[in-house]
């Protein structure tokens, strides 16, 4: 029992970090923590609109186009790609993370370098999905508002064999595909903005290696927090391909 | 900051700077090429591995089998496959794994809130949809 006193006075008695972690580390942690928050609130309120509504549209008959693929029906192969390719770019950030622990300056370089270009790769593979998508539906947020819209302009984003869809009314299914959209746009444009941010702060970190300025301070600590930055819109783009495009 | 003018020490580009104290970077950790070094190197890879395996799971799942079987089970695959990808991101990739317990546990806490975040909002959604259903209206 006194011991454990002992023991728990020491680590939180001052004078050090109860936690091991320097200021800055730990705020980058609960700053992630509170984007965790918006992001899962922006996720969850996408879950309750979607069990309110009768049908909803089906994965993979909105996701199935691939670039300079044409007609051609290949459903969740474009977004593995884009998956595959942020993937990669996180570990391509922890070895450049691992190479600042190192003080391997030429390492740290090569590693950020390929880490900006995964998150270029990503950017662009995002803006072809929503220009092809802006074209599918006539524009990105509100649209399928006009109670007069066929159902041909609708009905392929469907499972049409499914119960749900037979049993849903035309208003239910406008106003699901108007709600399917506004989400898919607001809850990626948050992610894909994420990225870009991580790009640019990739990209300050990287001219400060460049010149030498964490030599000088004597470690690489900056690259481990644009790191955590960067694993933390990885994290986020997990929940986001599986609330999209798999369930 | 005139008085650091001139001179060779650099502490002036990073003042307050408790990182030095905390990280334990600075006291060992040399050689890139070292053993230790490469063991660290073979675990990323090996989570990138797991990582890309289960994603490609997870897609032949939503491609082949997701109409194929009770949606029930196919969702429980998908969200226990989520959260065993996005724990080997926390651990490994984000080093959450190497902090001290003390830490850890403050970090994941509130995540624990999401359950109830979850539950409560889904079981609301799907309560309106049996409302709109179920309640004849005037």
């Amino acid at each position: 029992m006194s011991q454990t006193t002992t023991v728990e006075t020491k680590a939180w008695g001052g004078g050090r970090s109860p936690f091991n972690v320097s200021y800055g580390k730990m705020m980058m942690w609960f700053f992630l923590l509170s984007d965790a928050f918006t992001f899962g609130a922006f996720l969850i309120s996408y879950g309750t609109k979607r069990f309110f509504s009768p049908a909803w549209p089906d994965a993979n008959h909105v996701f199935h186009a691939f670039p300079f693929m044409g007609e051609a029906n290949l459903p969740l192969v474009f977004v593995s790609l884009m998956t595959f390719i942020l993937i990669m770019s996180s570990v391509t950030m922890v070895l450049a993370v691992h190479a600042g622990h190192y003080g391997d300056r030429r390492g740290v370089i090569k590693w950020m370098l390929w880490t900006i270009v995964g998150g270029i790769c990503f950017l662009s593979c995002q803006a072809w999905e929503w220009t092809h998508l802006g074209h599918l539906t006539g524009g990105l947020w509100g649209t399928f508002t006009d109670p007069n819209t066929p159902a041909h302009a609708y009905e392929h984003f469907y499972n049409t064999h499914s119960a749900a869809y037979q049993s849903a009314t035309h208003n239910d299914l406008l106003s699901a595909t108007h709600n399917f959209y506004n989400f898919f746009f607001t809850i990626t444009g948050f992610h894909g903005f994420h990225v870009l941010s991580g790009v640019a702060f990739l990209i300050l970190i990287l001219v400060n290696v460049v010149n030498g300025t964490y030599d000088q301070r004597g470690h690489y600590e900056m690259v481990e927090k644009v790191g955590l930055y960067w694993h933390f819109v990885d994290l986020v783009w997990v929940f986001v391909f599986t609330c999209f495009y798999l369930l | 900051m005139s008085h650091h003018h001139n001179t060779n020490d650099t502490t002036h580009l990073y003042e307050g700077d408790q990182s030095k104290l905390y990280s334990g970077v600075m006291s060992h950790h040399t050689d890139i090429k070292s053993p230790e070094s490469k063991k660290q190197i073979g675990r990323i890879w090996k989570v990138f591995w797991i990582l890309l395996l289960v994603t490609v799971v997870e897609v032949v799942l939503g491609m082949f089998f997701s109409h194929n079987m009770p949606k029930a089970l196919v969702n429980f695959f998908f969200l226990a496959l989520t959260i065993f990808k996005a724990g080997y991101i926390v651990a490994i990739f984000m080093h959450l794994g190497d902090e001290v317990k003390s830490f850890l546990i403050t970090v994941l806490i509130p995540l624990t809130l999401f359950v109830w975040f979850v539950i409560a909002f889904l079981a609301d959604g799907g309560f309106w949809l049996h409302m709109n259903h179920s309640v004849p209206t005037r």
